[in-house]
Formats: C-alpha cells, structure tokens, sequence
C-alpha cells in the first residue's frame, strides 16, 4: 500500500506526558486549605452543596444544602447558583449563572478558604492528536484513499503511543473513524473491572468533547459487543424490530454502527496439552460507538472495508496503549524491589562480633534479583553463633520473610536457645502461617571457646570443614525449614582444632552456571576451598568459572576459623 | 515458560510428564495448577520428572506443596524418572524420606495398584 512507500520523520516529542487526570474530561481543581484534588466532570449537571448526595459536598455552614450546578450546554460549561444564600462566585463577582472559561476561580458561599479551578479538557500541548492532525494537513493529498488517511493516522498514533496516554489514543481514534465515516457523534466504551462498559471518550465531528447521554442507544452498543461479527450497522429505516427501542425513537437516530474492540491474539504457542483452556472468542475490550440522525449525514454506505480496518487497527491501538500503562506500571514495581534490594542490604549488613578464639568473614554477592540469603552472626556464654539461610523464591516476598527470619533467630541465639528449639521455632512458624510453598534452608552453627561446634543443618548445602588442608563434607542433614509442619531435627558435634575452618555456602555458589550451563559443582569448590585460605579466592574461582554469565542467584559464603 | 506439562492416563491413573526447568514463578505457578486440577479429577498420579533438567529451590517448594496437600485431601503421588542432580538436592534436604520415589513408571503404578487394593 501507499503508506509504506511515504516518508514521514516523526520527531521525537519530549514534552510533558500528562497525567492520568488530563483525560478527556474537563476536570475541577478543589482546593481546601492546603488540600487539593482533582474532578473529573464526567457528568452534568455537577451539583455542589453541603448535603452529602452533591458530586461534590463541602461541608461548611456558609455553603447552602443545594448550593450550585454546573451544566454543559453545546460543549460549553455553565455554573448556575441554586438561590443560595452566600452566593456563588466566579473569580470574585457574585454571578447567578457563568458560563466556565479555563482557569476561572469558582467558589461557594465560603470565600477564599475553599474554592475550584475550572479546566476544560486537553490542557496539554504536543498532545498526540494535535500532532495528528498537523500531519494529516501536511502529508496527506486529496487523492489518498480513506483507507490510507485512516492507516497513516493510526501509523502515527502508534508510534506516538509512547508518549501519549490511553485518553489521547481514544480521542484520536474518534476523531478518525468521525472523519472517515463522516458520521455525526463517537463515543468509545472500554470495559471496567466489574465488565460493565463506561464511557471513556467522545466526540462530535466538529471536535467537541461529549459526555455519556441517554440518546446513546445503549441496546444496540450491547448487541455489537455481544455479536460475533467484525461490526453492526443498524439503519433504522430500514429495521422494522427497533421500535420498541427507547433513543432510537426519541431522538431519530437514523445509522448506528457499533464495533467491538476486541483484544488482539497474540499467538498461542504453549503446549496443548498443558494450555489452560481459553475462550473461543477473543475478549471484548469495549466499543466503538457512532450514530447519526440526518439523512444528509448518512453512514449505512460506509465501506466495509474502513470499518473492518478500525476494528482491527483500533483494538491493537488501544492495546499498544494499554502495555505502555502496563510498562510505567512495571516501573513502579521496579521502584518496590528496590525496596527490597534495601531490606536484603539490611540483612547482609552484619557487624561480625570480635572474639579471641575464632574469627569470622562473610561476603555476598547478588545477583540483579532479589533473594532471600542472608548471613548473621551472635556471640553469647555458649559460643559465637553464625547463621546462614535461603528463603526460597525471589522478590520482595523472600527479602521480608528472611527479615522476619533473621530476627526470629537471631532474637533466641541472643537468648541463649538450644540450636535444635532455634530451628524447631522456626518451622513451626513458617508452618502454621501458612506462608505457603515459602521455605527456608538454614545452617545454624555454634562454636565454643574450647574447639567444640555444634551445628544444625536444614536442607543446606553441606558445610566444607577444612582440617589440614582436607576437605570433609559431614553428611548430617535435616529437612529445611518450613516446609512440613511434623518434621524433626538433629544437630550435630565436630570438634575443632586451631586452624581448622568451616566454610558454609549458599546454593547460589555451588549452582553458579557458566556460559555452557555446567554447575560450578561441590567438587570445585572443594578444589579450591582446599588450595586457598581466603574467600575472595573462592569468589575469584566461581567468578573464573562463570566466564561473563551472570549470576541466578545470590552467593554467599560465610568463613569460620577456630584459632584457639 | 521453559517446562511443558503432559498427562496421559493408564488403568485408572494419571502420569504426569514434565519437561524442562521447574522455576520459581511461571513455571512453578503452572506446574502447581496443573497437579492440582489433575488431582481433582483423579486423585492417583504418578509423576514423572525424567525430562526436568533442573528444579530450583521455588520449584520444590512447589512440588512439595502439591505433595503433602495432596496427601492430607488423601490423594497420591509417587515420583519417577528423577535425575542424579534431582537424588542430590533431595539428598541434602532430605526430602527423599518425604517423597515415595520409584525407579520406573511401573514400579510407581504398581505401588500405586497394591495400595488401592
């Protein structure tokens, strides 16, 4: 087609995105003392008082029970005072009824404490539809086809979706389907949470924004997004079964044609087997709505072809429009793991008790999500304690449980708490609140001053015990933590000699992968756990092995060695 | 998602095959609904993860989950076809004494066939 063969440089727009308020409504500032929010006029009359049913009620004596409205009338904006008794006033003059200009100051009986701003709709420049229309006065000739004026609008649009807002991709496509079908009035209905189909744009063709009104034949909107069909032209003179239908007759309108929006199929390649079953028919994400009441206005003899292009190009529209939400959603979660990240810099921020008999290292590397490894270290009568543990999964999920974990044991290391009661605590807890498939491995072990260490592990990766340069790898073990409400646990005893070192690991280090996805393996940690004294070495061989494949998971190892 | 999940049914039972990583998220989240709404219509499975490369630490929260649900609604699971690395990790967690764990598809179905008589 034509369109492809066209050139057109769209430059960048930099410019402010507007917020979710600036939307086709025109909206009301409410300022209250240092309060302030924002109302959408999406109905009129608007009614102000102080009785509590009022769209917007302020509670002040001086306010009347019925104290104003605001009407709408040919797309202008109207407040008229109720009678009452301090009066209504727009920017300082005392008025009985005002037609709203943008940025007039209205207030309600209270003077200066409380007053609204008015602004009509679209207060935005670079919006997407005035770009719009500035190329299609530009580019588009005469003798391009409606098909190509509406395939170019769209190609704009969808690259200006970007920037623009679901809002400014409605009216946009209104303005379009209005000028290609040349009927009288559009209105878009999109689905809310509960299904129910609300007005979220409209237009006349002259450009003027239009509210929801009872001369929408709403029976005809819920055929269209009922039907099967691409879309439903209705022309009323020619259908014999409308009359008992209520605007159809009220207000004569001649031509509706609805067309459902539904949600673009993405290809579904998931296992057939394994595929939940999906719904025949792709959901309906709301409508396109237009209608006309002249004769002279008649669109029963628009092309098929143009409707069945809107069908299609404005489902994906609105959809593109809906991912670019989705992506400033996502980024709002990015801003909560990095939350957190803080909590887990929290949990491995560890200030390591100094005792003459041992000392203790411990370093952590993490991966670009967030895990739930954390480290800890207590020194008490009964020895100097080190804790380390991985609560499962990922996320903010995992950082909290490991918060709350750390302070659990660390809470009964402190209290002097035999190992075996520390862990049995906390598989009772994450037992019976029902946390889940939420679970944590954890090695708890405690050394005291004479060489003697006791140690408790649940569902960890061995710890290495390095005597003389051989590495022994006991076999003792438990069940993790949280896993299975009736499980019971063991601890074990080593005796230590002077030099000899305990190395515990988190899975993270023994499953660091390389670029031909090999697991870095117990045995080569052993290799250089054997070798080396220092835990940087140890980083140094994971890191050597990983080549430039990034970690999956956070690795920590904690060092112990028993001087004496 | 990098695991497919089939269920084919033998005498009554259903096998459930799974191939490819069992992770945390997606995969577990699928893996989950699926052992589930298959034990809602036949409580007796054999599961068999000979195709599963690798099953983080999610992913067994996951299916022991599944598992000691299943067994408190009074359904059962046995488990086949598991890797050296899969024997590993349940090794060290000590999770085998948890899981009934068979050398073959019908060494579990006959375990399975001697429990229902």
């Amino acid at each position: 087609m034509g369109a492809g063969q066209r050139h057109m440089a769209f430059q960048p727009i930099t410019g402010p995105v507007s917020s979710p308020g600036s939307g086709i409504f025109p909206t009301l500032v409410f300022v209250q003392g240092n309060d302030q929010r924002t109302i959408n006029l999406d109905h009129t009359p608007f009614t102000v008082g102080r009785k509590v049913d009022k769209d917007l009620v302020i509670a002040d004596p001086r306010v009347s029970r019925d104290h104003a409205l605001i009407t709408s009338e040919d797309g202008q904006f109207c407040v008229v005072d109720q009678g009452s008794k301090h009066g209504t006033f727009v920017n300082g003059e005392r008025v009985q009824r005002k037609t709203l200009e943008r940025n007039d100051r209205v207030e309600f009986g209270v003077r200066d404490v409380s007053y609204v701003i008015f602004h009509p709709h679209h207060a935005s420049s670079n919006t997407a539809r005035e770009f719009l229309s500035q190329i299609s006065g530009i580019q588009i000739s005469t003798d391009t086809t409606d098909l190509e004026k509406l395939t170019l609008f769209l190609e704009a649009a969808r690259k200006l979706n970007t920037t623009g807002v679901l809002d400014e991709i409605l009216v946009t496509l209104l303005d379009a389907t209005l000028k290609l079908t040349r009927a009288e009035r559009g209105y878009v209905f999109m689905r809310d949470e509960e299904n129910n189909l609300r007005l979220a744009a409209g237009r006349n063709s002259k450009g003027e924004p239009l509210l929801d009104d009872t001369t929408i034949s709403h029976s005809i909107l819920d055929e269209g997004v009922k039907s099967n069909s691409e879309f439903v032209i209705t022309d009323t003179s020619q259908s014999l079964d409308l009359a008992g239908r209520h605007s159809i007759v009220a207000y004569d309108l001649r031509t509706v044609i609805c067309i459902p929006l539904r949600k673009p199929q993405v290809q579904a390649t998931r296992d057939a087997q394994a595929a939940v079953p999906t719904e025949s028919s792709p959901e309906v994400m709301g409508a396109l709505y237009v209608d006309s009441r002249f004769a002279s206005r008649d669109i029963s003899s628009v092309s098929n072809d143009i409707l069945r292009a809107i069908a299609t190009e404005a489902a994906s529209l609105i959809e593109n429009a809906r991912l670019v939400q989705a992506e400033e959603a996502a980024r709002r979660y990015q801003q909560e793991l990095s939350i957190a990240a803080s909590i887990q810099q929290g949990l491995m921020a560890v200030s390591i008790p100094e005792v003459p008999f041992a000392r203790m290292k411990g370093k952590n590397l993490s991966c670009k999500e967030i895990g739930g490894d954390f480290f800890d270290a207590v020194n008490t009568e009964e020895g100097l304690a080190v804790v380390l543990a991985d609560v499962s999964g990922k996320g903010v999920s995992a950082a909290l449980l490991a918060n709350t974990l750390q302070g659990m044991i660390y809470s009964q290391l402190t209290a002097g708490m035999p190992l075996i009661d520390i862990v049995v605590a906390a598989n009772r807890f994450f037992t019976h609140k029902h946390i889940g498939e939420k679970y944590a491995t954890l090695i708890i072990a405690r050394i005291r001053r004479d060489g003697e260490l006791e140690y408790v592990n649940c569902g960890h990766v061995p710890p290495l015990l390095v005597c003389n340069k051989e590495v022994i790898r006991p076999p003792h073990g438990n069940l993790p933590v949280g896993l299975l409400a009736d499980a019971t646990y063991e601890s074990d005893h080593v005796s230590l000699h002077p030099g000899d070192r305990l190395i515990l690991v988190t899975d993270g280090v023994t499953e660091a992968e390389n670029a031909r996805g090999d697991f870095f393996e117990d045995s080569r940690l052993e290799a250089v756990a054997a070798k080396s004294a220092t835990l940087e070495d140890i980083f140094a061989a994971v890191a050597n092995f990983c080549g430039g494949t990034p970690l999956s998971d956070d690795c920590t190892v904690v060092e112990l060695v028993y001087s004496g | 998602m990098d695991l497919k999940i089939g269920k084919r049914r033998v005498d009554g039972v259903t096998i459930v095959s799974c191939q490819g990583r069992i992770m945390f998220g997606d995969e577990a989240n699928a893996l989950r609904d699926f052992l589930k709404q298959t034990l809602a219509e036949t409580p007796r499975m054999v599961l068999n993860l000979a195709g599963v490369t690798y099953i983080d630490s999610g992913g067994l929260g996951t299916l022991v989950g599944v598992y000691s649900s299943a067994r408190g609604g009074g359904a059962d699971i046995k488990l086949t076809g598991l890797g050296q690395r899969l024997r590993d990790v349940l090794q060290i967690t000590k999770l085998a004494t948890v899981f009934e764990v068979f050398d073959s598809e019908q060494e579990a179905l006959t375990a399975l066939g001697r429990g229902a008589a």
